[in-house]
């Protein structure tokens, strides 16, 4: 039913980390992990594919001597969230 | 217990209502996150009025000829100041985008104060430089009042505006006092407001 949807956006986690990342400028991911309530575990993985996907930047730096990961959404990333809202729409129009 | 699919494990299987409803639920989380600090109106803003007030004394009450030397307390300000903003930043786990607009903001004014220090020292722009300096307030709180859509300080900006003009037809003495005027009611009204803001959201 949903076949137009993107499928790397189509997933609850990584919705919500791309829609936190579009209203930030950056983001570290224990900001994403407290908002979405997610787990480390899960959350990296969903992280690496939104990363792989080229949706998001990911750095890793140290900050005080603790390792410091932080997520930023790409162009590309904007163009299929806005992409997806459409598709989102469109559905809504026709079940609606 | 079973284990979960790969599938189910993402989470892909939702409507998209509950799409919608969950960009709108992180959109919202997002706008929580820009919190505006109220420590700067208020450190700055008690700092330059306490200067302002002090120096009118000394000058016009105890004739005191080196009455200038209360603003060596703004270098220490500006230490506390970064010191501060420097513990904060390591906390912090997420910036906005009006978060850095902010930041830009007050970076370009606490340049343009340095610049207009160094004015003042080398000519006697001095006379005047209350003027300039309340205009300076009226841009900062202006702003960062739209930015974050907190009337206070709008109000505070505009009130500095019409302050600086009018400014302009006093002598040094007497600027000072608009200059404390302009202060109070642009930093320190609105910082303490904010602050009252801050602390009715979090309960």
């Amino acid at each position: 039913m949903f076949k137009e949807l993107d499928p790397i956006l189509h997933s609850q986690l990584r919705l919500a980390v791309v829609s936190l990342l579009i209203g930030v400028k950056e983001a570290e991911f224990t900001f994403i992990r407290e908002k979405t309530n997610a787990t480390a575990g899960n959350l990296s993985v969903q992280v690496q594919k939104l990363k792989d996907a080229g949706y998001i930047e990911v750095t890793k730096q140290f900050k005080d001597n603790y390792p410091q990961t932080t997520c930023k959404i790409t162009p590309k990333g904007i163009e299929a969230f806005e992409a997806y809202v459409q598709a989102l729409q469109q559905y809504l129009k026709v079940g609606g | 217990m079973p284990e979960q699919t790969q599938e189910n494990k993402e989470g892909t299987d939702f409507s998209p209502e509950e799409s919608l409803q969950l960009i709108q639920s992180m959109i919202t989380k997002t706008k929580d996150a820009v919190a505006v600090d109220s420590f700067y109106f208020l450190f700055w803003g008690w700092l330059v009025f306490a200067c302002c007030v002090v120096e009118y004394a000394l000058m016009v009450w105890f004739e005191y000829p080196h009455h200038n030397f209360v603003w060596w307390s703004m270098p220490l300000g500006g230490i506390i100041s970064g010191t501060y903003s420097a513990r904060q930043a390591r906390r912090k786990t997420a910036m906005t985008y009006i978060e850095e607009a902010l930041s830009f903001l007050w970076i370009a004014i606490g340049i343009s104060f340095f610049v207009m220090v160094f004015i003042n020292v080398v000519s006697d722009a001095w006379k005047t430089a209350f003027t300039y300096y309340i205009l300076m307030y009226a841009i900062g709180t202006f702003v960062s009042g739209k930015l974050i859509r907190f009337k206070p300080l709008i109000i505070g900006g505009i009130l500095n505006f019409i302050l600086a003009a009018v400014s302009i037809k006093f002598n040094f003495a007497n600027q000072l006092l608009i200059g404390a005027l302009a202060i109070l009611i642009s930093y320190i009204i609105p910082g303490h407001l904010l602050r009252i803001r801050h602390h009715s959201k979090k309960q």
